[in-house]
């Protein structure tokens, strides 16, 4: 099983504040991985840390090795823009930029250069046909993305992060604010776009996590307490903490 | 702090309902040997009736996993305890139908003036009661152990069987019985060894609710 990241004794302080401690793991090719945990235990932060998102937060410390396609991503002459180019993310709360539908996808397209208007034309059709969205939308690209219903917003933002073609997606509570048909609707998405894309999706909504990923990583305090198959993790933990966690009984 | 002080307490009240359908299958099982080997019908018809309160145990407890799956969402261990108990009820209410089976073998047969005094069927249900409360203890418990005990018991009930077998066997060829009654008194032995296997059925669940593991 190929790997998109390995991960290898990974720190991370916020000044003194120690977010991450020593966090080994691998996260698998074209598969779904989970990071579930209570709030604050380093989930978003291991998250931000595999496109460098951190890099943007002031008196942040890291140490220890991410490689992404077995290029350490933290090396001098590693080229950032190209790690986020490749390393796409969908946020919580849908984050649509204040234009057209059709601007918000082509946005990313046309900062590479793209100017080409047939090219935008058919990367905006691709994107929406693969966040499931096209159909809803078609008749009017030319409308503000903030017509959309939060649902429809959020898949708008995962079309936009497939618009730049990536090979991984991270995705950080990607329907939390949404109601329960809209999140089914992008759950449905994540797992056909886990036939392309490498996903990795921070949910405390456990229930989702055990629906859609393959893997589960569950961290306490910034430590990694259990990674395993998805499966084995909900029905059998070996960790007590890991037990605690998922039946609610400590938290 | 824990949390779910509600959610543990629909467990406790799970195992107390687990336990008292299992005290009542235990005691069908005693009064349905005694039934027969006395050849008292009044008794054996009182279990047949009796039966129907251990499937009312089974419907009561399986409707309650279900509210408690529905409501509670159960993982890990609490998912494997629940889907134990959704199978230990299935075995027990087994257990309860051949008491009610042994029963009814009592009330049709016709009474006999050569009972055999097969001392080997008191004994083979002795060790299956012993091993229906050694799993329910095993489960309560939370010990691996205990119910690996259990599982080592059913040799012995085995071994009861054949002896059984063997003594109607030369019993028949010494014309010491009556056909009918060699016969049903085989059935009998036959329900409670099945009864050891039911029996074993509950342990390996307990083994699942415990390490995950169904042997």
């Amino acid at each position: 099983m190929e790997n998109a990241f390995t991960i290898n004794q990974l720190n991370l302080k916020y000044g003194e504040k120690k977010a991450l401690d020593q966090i080994t793991m691998d996260i698998p090719k074209n598969q779904i991985t989970a990071l579930i945990g209570p709030s604050g235990c380093g989930k978003s932060t291991l998250l931000r840390t595999l496109n460098r998102m951190n890099d943007l937060i002031d008196n942040v410390r890291i140490d220890g090795d991410i490689r992404y396609e077995e290029q350490d991503i933290f090396a001098k002459e590693y080229d950032v823009i190209n790690l986020r180019t490749k390393v796409g993310m969908v946020f919580q709360k849908p984050n649509p930029f204040p234009m057209s539908i059709f601007d918000n996808i082509a946005y990313g397209p046309r900062c590479q250069g793209i100017k080409d208007r047939k090219v935008l034309q058919e990367i905006v059709e691709r994107s929406l046909i693969n966040a499931a969205l096209y159909d809803e939308v078609k008749d009017r690209l030319k409308e503000s993305a903030k017509e959309l219903s939060g649902g429809q917003q959020q898949r708008l933002c995962i079309a936009r992060a497939i618009a730049m073609e990536p090979d991984v997606i991270l995705m950080d509570e990607p329907t939390s604010a949404l109601d329960p048909i809209a999140t089914a609707k992008i759950e449905d998405l994540i797992l056909e776009l886990k036939k392309k894309y490498t996903i990795v999706i921070v949910t405390h909504n456990m229930q989702q996590a055990a629906r859609i990923s393959d893997n589960t990583a569950f961290l306490l305090m910034g430590e990694l307490i259990e990674y395993d198959k998805t499966d084995i993790i909900f029905s059998n933990p070996k960790e007590t903490k890991t037990e605690e966690y998922i039946t609610g009984r400590f938290g | 702090m824990t949390y779910r002080t509600q959610f543990d307490s629909e467990l406790d009240n799970l195992k107390l309902n687990l336990i008292k359908m299992s005290d009542l299958v235990i005691r069908n099982i005693h009064d349905a040997l005694h039934s027969f080997l006395e050849m008292n019908t009044e008794l054996a018809e009182r279990i047949i009736k009796d039966d129907q309160l251990v499937n009312d145990f089974e419907y009561a407890i399986e409707k309650e996993c279900m509210r408690i799956i529905l409501r509670e969402q159960p993982v890990a261990k609490d998912l494997r305890l629940i889907t134990a108990v959704l199978k230990m009820i299935t075995d027990l209410e087994r257990i309860g139908d051949h008491a009610a089976d042994i029963s009814k073998l009592t009330v049709f047969m016709e009474k006999t003036s050569k009972p055999l005094k097969a001392k080997y069927t008191p004994l083979m249900v002795d060790v299956c009661e012993e091993m229906i409360r050694l799993a329910l203890d095993s489960f309560v418990n939370r010990d691996t152990r205990m119910a690996h005990e259990v599982i080592e018991k059913d040799d012995l009930v085995d071994e009861y069987f054949i002896e059984i077998k063997n003594q109607v066997a030369s019993a028949i060829r010494e014309t010491r019985i009556d056909a009918d009654y060699a016969i049903y008194l085989m059935m009998v032995a036959k329900y409670i060894e099945r009864i050891g296997d039911h029996a074993v059925n509950l342990a390996e669940w307990v083994i699942f609710s415990i390490t995950g593991e169904h042997e």
